[in-house]
């Protein structure tokens, strides 16, 4: 305590004549005063971040009414995405188009929304970005808890973490200009050459040849154009940007092993990997919630994924293909959708990604705060 | 001898995964470098000292392609607007979660669903922010934008002020209390000007997160080709004319949106590197008292 604060104290202290108090204005200001204004200010407050989240809800969910209500469960197994109304020629029962006065006559099909694509491409590039990026985080975490001199934690962590910090954009730009290109020239090339050098052709046409139905109802077999912007691209960028945070938690949690634990296998005779994945098998919730939560952002996504994956609404099996995940979806066509019921069926959208994210994060918060107690985890 | 064969087999495969581990934590830092140093060496390449003067300018006209002025206005009145409603609701939930009733009916479920909302996708909090304010306005506005960003800065404000506020010894409360000041006063006056530091801390991590969202703004503040300062109208940002300049045909349009992101990014780095030395010397203020 310095001296310049004892000044109020003193004041507390020294005695005062003080003015005839009205017990009844006393009570007054204890019921409006300052005490109570803050209380109920920061409750309010509290009450707010619930509503928040309540709004979030349910909002979402009443503007997806019309399309919940037109689609139904066919919404989330239908892989048709047709925004606009389609003319087509009016069939007979048989099957041939009904000719009137030397015309063909028309019928105007809706417009039909499938949300399979899309959440098709959501779980392969989550997944892709969770391959990639785990073994990288989880060994770093370790390097940084069990094998790295103390020097270099500190900056080594702040680097990491930095890396949390760039903005989604940043990562989106960084892979449309610099690792598209590459992709494109150099990277997919090769793994086209390694693949025929290996030699097995069922992989081959898995991932590098494609078959189109042309609406005449014959099909073309093709070789998938390497654009450079595909799904593949998609994933690196979410492995990477996911990777911060799985290494920052995973750090963490692996920090909160007492150190019996890993005293007792090395006193056992354990060589240094098998007492580290003693240390993985005694956090490996906490572990499992750090993944989710790196599963939870990869599939939020949304900027960066959008400007790499080629954004292509349709279900192709080979990851040298574009795709379009739910958030990539949202960022092209939301702001455009003129008709009601397509950007009710992007609402729709939104909504299973909020779900989805929720259920991710609750799942993930539960294993990390319940197994290793570490409110530091939790905060991030 | 077969047991000697597994022991040094064992001992061979912990040598091999330590130098993965090893290899693992390379391969991050040299990813970081790999893309950090691209980002700012093409930055520093693109960048002139029309970025901050003038507006961007169609291709064709004299001057083109401009710069990036009116995205630099836009998200510094965005963040201010953001600002002034996330920071005091953030800090008042964060007060109440630490000081009142800590493991209250409200109290807990408050804390939980502040962390469950730091993980919403941003671009689903556009959407909320689309339908609860620019449907009813009918148009796209500054106002929506800044909205769906204070709701993604309340959460981690809240958490943070918490947190901090926790740091605080108790001993300082029940001194104030002893000394007859009131509970609003104890908060006012002792406990949270005790963290102040690091409750900057944390708002400065909040604007730096909001600073870079792009998705949010798509759907609410929209953007603008033009210089205004009017948040009821379309409103422009520096990440979304980025988005666009990067999704344009133009190498030139490609260099701005380059230069965007150096700023950008400088701007986050000074912000986390302030945030970390403040938070070193609060920490060891607080270690010492």
């Amino acid at each position: 305590m310095t001296q310049a604060s004892i000044g109020p104290v003193m004041e507390y202290l020294t005695p005062r004549p003080a003015p005839p108090a009205r017990p009844s204005l006393i009570r007054a200001q204890r019921r409006l005063g300052s005490d109570a204004i803050l209380k109920a200010l920061a409750r309010a407050a509290a009450v707010t971040i619930i509503l928040m989240l309540a709004s979030l809800v349910v909002v979402l969910a009443r503007a997806a009414v019309p399309s919940i209500k037109a689609f139904g469960f066919k919404f989330l197994v239908s892989s048709e995405w047709r925004p606009n109304p389609l003319e087509t020629p009016k069939l007979t029962s048989d099957g041939s188009p009904i000719i009137e006065d030397g015309e063909t006559v028309m019928e105007v099909q809706p417009p039909v929304f499938g949300a399979l694509p899309v959440m098709f491409g959501t779980a392969v590039s989550s997944a892709l970005a969770l391959i990639l990026a785990v073994p990288l985080s989880v060994g770093a975490a370790l390097f940084l808890v069990r094998i790295s001199p103390k020097v270099l934690k500190g900056p080594i962590s702040f680097l990491i973490e930095f890396l949390a910090a760039i903005p989604s954009i940043a990562y989106g730009i960084w892979g449309l200009f610099v690792l598209a290109p590459l992709l494109q020239s150099h990277i997919e090339p090769a793994c086209r050459w390694a693949f025929e050098r290996m030699g097995s052709p069922a992989a081959l046409s898995w991932l590098f040849i494609e078959k189109i139905s042309l609406p005449g109802g014959e099909t073309i077999t093709r070789d998938i154009p390497m654009a450079g912007r595909d799904m593949l691209c998609g994933g690196i960028v979410l492995a990477i940007m996911i990777l911060p945070i799985i290494t920052a938690i995973s750090r963490d949690v692996l920090k909160s092993v007492p150190r019996a634990q890993i005293e007792g296998t090395v006193a056992l005779g354990a060589t240094w990997w098998q007492s580290s994945r003693e240390m993985l098998r005694y956090s490996r919730s906490g572990l499992f919630g750090a993944v989710m939560l790196g599963l939870a952002r990869a599939a939020g996504e949304t900027m960066a994924i959008t400007m790499v994956i080629g954004n292509n609404n349709q279900i192709r099996p080979s990851v040298f293909a574009p795709a379009q995940t739910m958030s990539s979806l949202l960022a092209n066509e939301f702001a455009e959708a003129s008709l009601e019921i397509h950007r009710s069926a992007l609402t729709e959208v939104a909504l299973i990604l909020l779900v989805m994210s929720l259920g991710f994060n609750i799942v993930a918060r539960y294993l990390v705060v319940g197994k290793s107690g570490g409110r530091t985890a939790a905060a991030h | 001898m077969q047991y000697a064969l597994y022991n040094r087999m064992t001992r061979a495969n912990s040598r091999m995964m330590y130098g993965v581990c090893v290899a693992f934590t390379a391969a991050i830092l040299l990813l970081l470098i790999l893309v950090t140093g691209y980002l700012i060496s093409i930055g520093i390449g693109s960048i002139t000292l029309d970025f901050f003067r003038k507006l961007p300018i169609p291709n064709g006209m004299e001057g083109y392609p401009g710069g990036l002025k009116n995205g630099l206005v836009g998200t510094g009145i965005l963040i201010a607007l953001a600002s002034a409603i996330g920071i005091p609701v953030g800090m008042l939930a964060g007060i109440y979660l630490s000081e009142y009733s800590a493991n209250s009916l409200l109290a807990t479920p408050t804390r939980f669903i502040c962390d469950v909302l730091s993980g919403v996708p941003s671009i689903v909090v556009g959407i909320l922010g689309y339908e609860l304010v620019v449907r009813p306005i009918g148009h796209h506005n500054g106002y929506a934008g800044a909205a769906a960003l204070a709701f993604i800065m309340v959460p981690i404000i809240a958490r943070t002020t918490e947190e901090m506020l926790r740091l605080v010894p108790n001993s300082y409360r029940e001194a104030s209390i002893a000394l007859g000041a009131t509970k609003a006063r104890t908060i006012m006056k002792v406990v949270v000007p005790a963290a102040t530091g690091s409750i900057i801390t944390g708002v400065m991590l909040a604007v730096a997160r909001v600073a870079g969202e792009t998705a949010p703004l798509l759907f609410t503040a929209l953007g603008s080709r033009l210089l205004t300062t009017n948040p009821a109208e379309p409103f422009p940002s520096l990440t979304r004319e980025i988005f666009e300049l990067a999704r344009g045909p133009e190498p030139a349009q490609h260099r701005l949106a380059w230069a965007g992101i150096l700023v950008l990014i400088a701007l986050i780095f000074v912000l986390n590197l302030t945030v970390r030395f403040f938070s070193q010397s609060v920490r060891g203020r607080v270690a010492h008292a």
